[in-house]
């Protein structure tokens, strides 16, 4: 079961911002899946994760929204 | 993984722009796994008193509800949740001991968990950042 942080309507940084704080409170090896309807998610949820060593394992993008599929390596 | 990244930012005017602008700033590079520092100094100073709600400058000062509201629609908390949120992610905030003692600004009209400091403290931290900032 992937935890689902649903992020729409909410525009950066609060998206990162809140992702941190879920991350935070994860296990090692799990993943979640975030949804943002922010432009800026696109470049935003790739940055977070290069910095902090977490994984991007796919996006998908559906009409105004992306999901965004992340697992937890630190 | 790239060593961790120290971030300092030097506040020095209390407008809401400013004071928002340095929160986000602060917050965003903190949920990137970055350590960040602020000092607030001359005006800025304001920004750090209890209960601080900034307003925008000159006379979009009565815009600023208006403003207030849209951040709202889009989940952007406000000034004060904002800087709750910093100290949350573990954002160190400075206060600057000489604009204190020149504004008249004593220590229990400074919001929770500010340290104290001056000028050579914090350039003796912002020497071991790699990214400085100067909103003011």
């Amino acid at each position: 079961m992937v935890d689902v942080l649903d992020c729409k309507g909410l525009m950066c940084p609060m998206p990162v911002v809140q992702l941190a704080k879920k991350i935070k409170a994860m296990e090692i090896g799990q993943e979640l899946e975030l949804v943002s309807d922010d432009v800026g998610s696109k470049e935003d949820i790739p940055a977070w994760c290069q910095r902090t060593g977490n994984q991007l394992i796919g996006t998908e993008e559906s009409g105004k929204n992306y999901t965004y599929r992340i697992k937890k390596l630190k | 993984m790239d060593e961790t990244k120290k971030v300092a930012i030097v506040v020095s005017e209390c407008s809401f722009d400013k004071g928002v602008m340095a929160m986000m700033i602060a917050n965003t590079a903190a949920s990137m796994g970055m350590e960040v520092s602020i000092f607030f100094t001359f005006f800025g100073l304001n920004l750090l008193k209890k209960g601080a709600r900034p307003k925008l400058p000159g006379m979009y000062r009565l815009f600023t509800g208006t403003f207030e509201k849209k951040m709202s629609k889009v989940g952007i908390p406000q000034f004060g949740d904002q800087m709750d949120m910093a100290k949350e992610q573990g954002v160190n905030i400075y206060a600057c001991s000489t604009s204190m003692e020149l504004m008249g600004v004593k220590e229990e009209d400074i919001t929770e968990g500010a340290k104290i400091i001056g000028a050579a403290g914090f350039l003796n931290i912002a020497a071991n950042t790699d990214m400085q900032y100067f909103i003011g």
